[in-house]
């Protein structure tokens, strides 16, 4: 079984947030509820300030604090390694979003932040669905939390599982440029124009996500926390501070 | 001996209702009033749920996540703790002194517990689902879990033994297991509550089994400013209306001890706490220092807490009537702030929202969030107006009562 | 197990995954069919697909930027959900930029114009409703063609004029001449280039003899230098500028970048090496390079050229003389030199060059000696190199001469047409031309010396070496100068809001009869009295060449992905369809064209004697496939010798001549790059531009420092350029563009002006207050964001919201910014190029 992952190179990366603008219209989601968001900072002083970013998507985390509190097992972790949400069991409690440490996941019922009408009311839904935007693709499946949503649950990026779920089995890399794995990659990683984002198995050593982290020395955000991200960034190709001060545990 | 002036069965409760409605007493008038806002605030927050959607609420996934319906539950369930607590020191711990508020204690216990859960059914997504989902999924990890079935066998506890309470069963050994039972089940649901905070890691401000403590200790606070408020609220804030047993607990200083105690737990609490948080450099403890510059926060601490703490320390103060009136007020006005307080300040650390935030979170409620802070509170309000004139809440068991005390209820 | 990589097992993983239905149907046209996907000619045969769940992809390109990436569109029962680039189109190679998937909210935009309309209510403003009504198209067009023809038997018919913004080639553009010329207007067709890049392109036309947009081979580039051009926010082609940015900074020898700008942008954050400078002043630090480069020796011989060896006394006792060299302020004797494929230079250092010194130039930029110095050597040592420049150097009074200096550092580096440098493009489409001949067509009116009436623009006329002034056709009008315009129709171009001191137009089009195409409403339409709402981009068919970026050709078709959502047509179609209704010979003249796709057809033809590399070859293989290309690369040069591509050996190594590099590749005077411009020095042109410059004549063709003379009122420059997310004119309406629109500063309703921290304190502006930016042309509102990247001396409110009539949401009316910045921007042109002075601009800031 394929343990999905990504790698997101920083040297690369031009913080144009095409794979926000590809995610959002390829997954339905309302403006402003960006499932992957690109993530700016800036600090320092004229002259030489700084500005810097990340690309930030659901983590996908080996071990999820978001899976471990909800009270309805409505997010879990599939055989895969995502981390889903079953809309037609989530009870809209936000525990799973006070409990992410990177603030990924999204309640869909929020005043819009955009200025304007609420694109809910202007798209309206006749059914259950929170809204019916003109362009929504045909993958839905509610226990995977593809798809529009209904209204009053949490929902989050799902690695674009419409696509990757028909990836044959045994793929090690989910390549964009290949017209063979195209149309299984996330769509973020589709249209990356720098190239700064692979996707693959990482459970598979020989696969070039592994090989990536393997040589660019991939690190992890927050990797205190234990909850052990499936996303690595690569920061340079030097070297590369220690994601956690305990070595992790060696297997036999 | 059974308080014959109980409704004993449906259609009883039903034109006892009625009754009260009409009833021009003092109970009379805080049911009318407190009814007509329940009925406005509920009104209003359907229409805001059903046109609007939880989009009326000011709280976003790029904020705070939980707002004020989350602190009014957690205020609402810590209060019924903490009256279970103050009943548990008479059913529990054999300190009779205590027994001529169990009975309100428990009543209490209940209404407000009902009151947090109506606000809490409100602020989910799916409140109905919750009842099949929670139970088929069983997810042991998750506090919010525990919670649930803590504040369920609470609240079944707490009927059960206002049930035996009704029935004038206060010593069987029934009795007493209920007691002992509730007092662990609410020792368990305050602490998990605490949990569902204190496991955060990544929210460094709520996180550590402290939390734990912390809730149980101000539950037991709230609690006693809510029994202290309520019982004079019962006898239109006049001791002479009381029966002379309640009335000599409330000139006693027993209570008014165990309160000043109490105040000065949390405080040293809250000291303890905004050491740590202002001492450590870690990221995500940048919201004290907000707390810190929040006009709110410091109404909780010094007039909330140390003024009433200070008002109390002398006996003769604290057995005054007014200044035990006025600080139960401010104790239990200091314990709405504190539950927010805690709450929003634990979310405003942003989780990597980067320039999308630019600083620490933003948030005051909305209208609809505070119309269900009323709602909740006139909820309780109106149960507990209802309470004290249908349901005798100064009870105590027989071997207790004077012959003077039985006299005198038999005359009003 | 099954093999991953092979294609015949994913689809038909994919296919059991999706259950699609007539699986053994899916087999694609030529090799650019995906697993599970049908071709676009299914579409077509197969109308009924619009209800079988099956997804089709059609080929079409993008039309939110010059670009024009390829992409695929994935459309479903009918609805379009998807866009994604085209793979093997090698602009976009299966990329796109963050507007590109936006195309979809652009199509159902519950805005759009539903139909064409007509103004009732006859007062225009920015308060006035127009009134519109519905109307059909054949009235529409008939309302044109009456007007027109009125015009016409009048004499009059210069008095309609055609404005056009982002034309796509021969089935939109490529129409507006024949049309002018058949009814009669020289107005027919003004352009938008004075207001976009005609600083860069007159600037390398003075100096190598090139009117176009550069190819710059990045991929193989060691040093990219990037003078006030937004590479990785706007700078065309965005989507392949950040698929070669992937390549060059992780590729073996990391290309170092330097970028000069007034703000820091994510371009600016993202590079090696961040210089602020001046606003305007980018000539003064190219021109101190120069100097060093010279000075230090370290410019490239066998491109530009050498000292001639020095004679030796004949006497060996006599002293040695040394061979000369660049010292600063000492003139040189230009016998000395011996240029190779450059001009002038000697006469350059002399005139202009020796005093011009890192040290002088600190003065002017603020930029430090030591970091111009350090830049110039790394431009000249780590090569191939490339000195890019757009609108922050050019759209300024001084703005060719800067570009001028900044193109000579490529001639100085010899980067020009080497590998890794940069290049034009020489070869053109095998498109087949028409056999309608449109002189034929021409009928005496038409061919009469009465309709050489001077342009409304007043290229030629006031400004005589501009290509257009579109953003000085309402001032005009207003003064009658020449003419007064009775019949504007614009396509794709909106200048009441994007012009300079755009305010002006509203009382510019009070008289005019106003005709807009747009198919969604914006304050233009508002203005309007008619509305011919064209097709957006995925109902079209259209077909396009991109610009000369990659340095071969390349050329894209739209193929509709949908029947047009509204009843809305084409404008190449509206355009013919009035043709049509235009009295005399003309009417026959669009009667025989017919169509667009019939112009299209004819076109297509050149293919079949020259197939794309793709194979590409017809019609049906261009709608297939969506682009044809020939990746030649006609002509390079290395080491100072210019090559031919040889076929044989897949290799540039035909050496041509110096008469075939004045033909293909330096189309100066001189055949060779010109610091002292022949083009510049024409009697006509050098007493021109001694009267607006007051420059010596003989010194014209220099590329010189001269002092930008900034506009406006106000203590501090204005700059406003645009963001990433900034779609051609649409995404103030795109709600989901609206959300993201700044995430540098946070701007996700509305965009914040940048202010220095220093001079916001010194203005008592807090983060976030309300400022009011203004100047003595108007004003514009914005909230404060206190950021250190941003000069003290300038403010940065992006190109972005103020939007007064594009939608429901570029109208909220929570968002802070009513109206468009250039509002505060003075309408001042580079009298050379022509180019409005966006970046001139000052301003004074208060809180508002």
């Amino acid at each position: 079984m394929a343990k999905w992952g990504m790698v997101i190179d920083l040297e690369k990366c031009t913080g144009c947030q095409a794979c926000t603008m590809a995610c959002s219209m390829e997954n339905g989601r309302l403006p402003g509820e960006h499932w992957q968001d690109v993530i700016f900072y800036n600090e320092g002083e004229y002259p030489s300030p700084q500005l810097k970013w990340f690309p930030r998507p659901c983590m996908h985390c080996e071990n999820p604090s978001c899976v471990a509190v909800c009270p309805a097992r409505a997010t879990y972790k599939t055989e895969e390694g995502q981390v889903l949400v079953d809309w037609e069991r989530c009870i809209g409690c936000k525990y799973c979003m006070i409990a992410c440490p990177y603030g990924v996941r999204f309640y869909t019922e929020e005043k819009p932040r955009y200025g304007g009408p609420d694109m809910k009311s202007v798209f309206k839904s006749g059914d259950a669905h929170s809204w019916n935007p003109p362009w929504k693709g045909p993958a839905e499946n509610w226990t995977r939390g593809v798809g529009t949503q209904p209204a009053g649950v949490v929902s989050k990026c799902t690695f674009c599982d419409h696509r990757i779920s028909k990836a044959p089995k045994g793929t090690a890399d989910l390549d964009p440029q290949n017209p063979a794995t195209r149309e299984f990659t996330p769509a973020c990683v589709v249209t990356c124009a720098p190239g700064a984002r692979m996707f693959g198995d990482l459970s598979n050593p020989n696969s070039e996500v592994s090989k990536a982290i393997g040589n660019k020395n991939g690190v992890r955000l927050l990797d205190h926390l234990g909850n052990k991200p499936q996303v690595y960034y690569l920061t340079g190709e030097g070297g590369s501070v220690p994601g956690n001060r305990v070595l992790p545990t060696k297997k036999a | 001996m059974k308080y014959k002036s109980e409704p004993q069965t449906l259609g009883e409760l039903l034109a006892a209702t009625i009754t009260l409605a009409k009833d021009p007493s003092a109970a009379g008038r805080w049911f009318i009033g407190s009814m007509a806002v329940l009925v406005i605030s509920f009104g209003f927050v359907m229409f805001q749920l059903i046109t609007v959607g939880h989009a009326s609420f000011n709280t976003s996934s790029d904020g705070v996540n939980w707002g004020l319906p989350i602190a009014t539950y957690v205020f609402f369930a810590l209060t019924s703790s903490g009256l279970t607590m103050i009943a548990s020191l008479a059913t529990v711990f054999g300190f009779k002194q205590f027994y001529p508020i169990a009975k309100r204690c428990i009543f209490l216990a209940i209404i407000t517990l009902v009151a947090g859960f109506s606000v809490l059914a409100l602020e989910l997504g799916h409140p109905f689902r919750m009842l099949w989902v929670v139970p088929t999924g069983v997810q042991v990890m998750s506090p919010m879990f525990w919670m649930g079935v803590f504040y369920t066998i609470d609240l079944v506890l707490l009927i059960v033994k206002f049930y035996l309470m009704w029935k004038e069963d206060w010593d069987s050994p029934l009795s007493h297991l209920v007691g002992n039972a509730g007092f662990v089940a609410v020792i368990l649901a305050s602490g998990m509550l605490g949990l569902l905070f204190g496991s955060m890691v990544m929210r460094p401000m709520w996180f550590g089994s402290f939390t734990s403590i912390y809730y149980m200790l101000t539950a037991a606070l709230s609690g006693a400013a809510a029994i202290v408020v309520t019982t004079y609220m019962a006898y239109d804030f006049d001791r002479e209306k009381m029966p002379a047993q309640l009335k000599a607990f409330a000139s006693g200083i027993e209570l008014p001890r165990v309160f000043t105690t109490l105040i000065g737990i949390t405080l040293v609490m809250m000291l303890a706490r905004f050491w740590t948080g202002l001492w450590s450099n870690m990221d995500g403890l940048e919201g004290f220092a907000g707390l810190f510059r929040d006009p709110l926060f410091h109404v909780e601490m010094w007039v909330g807490l140390a003024l009433p703490f200070f008002m109390l320390l002398s006996e003769k103060a604290a057995r005054n009537k007014n200044a035990q009136i006025i600080a139960a007020f401010l104790v239990l006005g200091a314990m709405f702030i504190n539950r927010l307080e805690f709450i929003v300040s634990g979310q405003t650390v942003p989780m990597f929202k980067g320039n999308w935030t630019n600083s620490l979170i933003a948030y005051s409620p909305s209208v609809t969030e505070w119309a269900m802070a009323v709602l909740g509170i006139a909820i309780s309000l109106a149960l507990y107006a209802f309470g004290e004139k249908v349901l005798d809440l100064s009870a105590t068991p027989d071997h207790l009562e004077s012959t003077e005390a039985t006299a005198a209820r038999a005359a009003t | 197990m099954s093999n991953p990589l092979n294609p015949t097992v994913s689809r038909r993983r994919f296919l059991q995954a999706t259950g699609a239905a007539g699986a053994a149907t899916a087999v694609g046209v030529g090799t650019g069919a995906l697993p599970g996907f049908t071709a676009i000619e299914k579409v077509h045969a197969q109308p009924a697909a619009e209800k079988s769940g099956e997804t089709v992809i059609t080929k079409s390109f993008c039309h939110q930027c010059p670009a024009r990436c390829g992409i695929d569109v994935y459309t479903t029962n009918g609805r379009v959900h998807s866009i994604f680039g085209t793979l093997d189109n090698p602009l976009s190679n299966g990329k796109l930029c963050p507007k590109g998937h936006l195309g979809t909210f652009l199509l159902y935009d519950p805005d759009r114009f539903k139909g064409p309309m007509k103004r009732t209510n006859p007062k225009k403003g920015r308060n006035e409703d127009p009134g519109f009504v519905p109307i059909s198209w054949d009235e529409a067009l008939q309302t044109v063609a009456d007007r027109l023809n009125t015009l016409r038997d009048k004499g009059e018919s210069h008095r309609f004029g055609l404005l056009f913004g982002r034309g796509w080639g021969a089935v939109d553009a490529g129409l507006l001449g024949t049309f002018g010329k058949l009814y009669g207007t020289p107005n027919s067709g003004l352009g938008h280039s004075s207001t976009c890049a005609d600083g860069s392109k007159k600037a390398k036309l003075y100096t190598d003899g090139n009117y176009d947009y550069s190819s710059y081979d990045y991929a193989h580039c060691n040093n990219l230098l990037i003078f006030g051009a937004g590479f990785l926010e706007a700078f065309r082609p965005y989507n392949y500028n950040m698929q070669v940015w992937g390549q060059m900074r992780t590729k073996a020898a990391k290309t170092k970048v330097t970028v000069v700008d007034v703000h820091m942008s994510t371009t600016g954050a993202a590079a090696d090496r961040l210089i602020m400078i001046k606003p305007g002043t980018d000539g003064a630090m190219a021109l101190a390079m120069a100097h060093v480069i010279l000075t230090e020796g370290l410019w490239d011989r066998k491109f530009v050229g050498d000292f001639k060896p020095v004679v030796q006394p004949k006497d060996p006792a006599a002293a040695r003389l040394p061979s000369p060299t660049f010292e600063t302020g000492k003139e040189i004797d230009p016998a000395l030199f011996e240029g190779k494929w450059t001009h002038g230079l000697i006469e350059w250092w002399n005139a202009e060059l020796k005093d011009r010194t890192p040290e002088w130039a600190e003065k002017i930029t603020t930029v430090p000696a030591r970091e111009i110095i350090a830049t110039a050597r790394e431009l000249a040592t780590v090569k191939p190199s490339i000195a890019l420049f757009e609108r922050g150097p050019t759209a300024h009074t001084n703005g060719v001469y800067n570009g001028m200096a900044i193109h000579s550092l490529n001639a100085l580096t010899g980067s020009l047409w080497v590998e890794g440098g940069m290049l034009n493009q020489t070869t053109k489409t095998p498109w087949a031309k028409l056999s309608l001949k449109y002189e034929d067509y021409m009928d005496d009116y038409a061919k009469s010396d009465d309709r050489k009436k001077p342009k409304i623009d007043g290229v030629g006329t006031k400004y005589k070496m501009a290509s257009a002034q579109i953003q000085r056709i309402g001032e005009y009008h207003l003064k009658g100068d020449p003419y007064k315009m009775d019949t504007l129709m614009f396509y794709l171009t909106a200048p009441i809001f994007s012009s300079p001191e755009n305010n002006g137009w509203e009382k510019a089009l009070q008289d005019i009869f106003v005709i807009d195409t747009t198919p969604y409403p914006s304050e233009n339409a508002m203005f309007s009295d008619l509305i011919l709402p064209d097709n957006t981009y995925l109902e079209r068919l259209q077909i396009a060449d991109t610009y000369s970026f990659q340095g071969y050709p390349m050329s894209m078709i739209r193929t509709p992905a949908v029947k047009p959502v509204h009843d809305t047509k084409t404008f190449g179609d509206t355009l013919i369809e009035i043709g049509k209704r235009i009295k005399g010979p003309t009417s026959e003249y669009y009667k025989q064209l017919g169509n667009t796709e019939n112009i299209i057809k004819q076109m297509v033809a050149g293919f079949a004697e020259n197939p794309g590399d793709n194979g590409v070859n017809d019609y049906e293989s261009f709608k297939a496939k969506g682009v044809w290309f020939n990746k030649t690369v006609p002509y390079r040069q290395k080491d100072g010798v210019f090559y031919a591509w040889d076929k044989e050996s897949k290799s540039h190594s035909i050496p041509i001549d110096a008469a075939k590099v004045k033909e293909k590749i330096f189309k100066t005077p001189t055949g060779k790059f010109e610091f002292k411009s022949g083009y510049m020095e024409q009697e006509k042109y050098a007493h021109y531009i001694h009267d607006k410059h007051g420059i010596a004549e003989d010194r014209v063709g220099f590329p010189q420092w001269i002092a930008p003379k900034y506009s406006g009122t106000g203590d501090l420059h204005f700059i406003a350029s645009k963001l990433p997310i900034a779609a051609e004119g649409r995404a103030g309406n795109l709600a989901h563009a609206i959300a993201v629109a700044q995430p540098t500063q946070g701007g996700k309703r509305d965009v914040f002006v940048e202010i220095n921290p220093e001079t916001a304190a010194k203005k008592g502006i807090k983060d976030g207050d309300v400022v009011l930016i203004k100047s003595k042309t108007g004003s514009v509102k914005a909230p404060a964001r206190i950021y250190a990247g941003v000069r003290p001396d300038t403010v940065f409110l992006p190109y972005f919201h103020g939007h007064w009539a594009q939608g429901r949401w570029a109208k909220a009316e929570e968002r802070i910014q009513k109206n468009s910045v250039n509002e505060v921007i003075e309408n001042v042109s580079d009298p050379i190029s022509g180019l409005a002075c966006y970046y001139s601009g000052m301003c004074s800031i208060e809180k508002a």
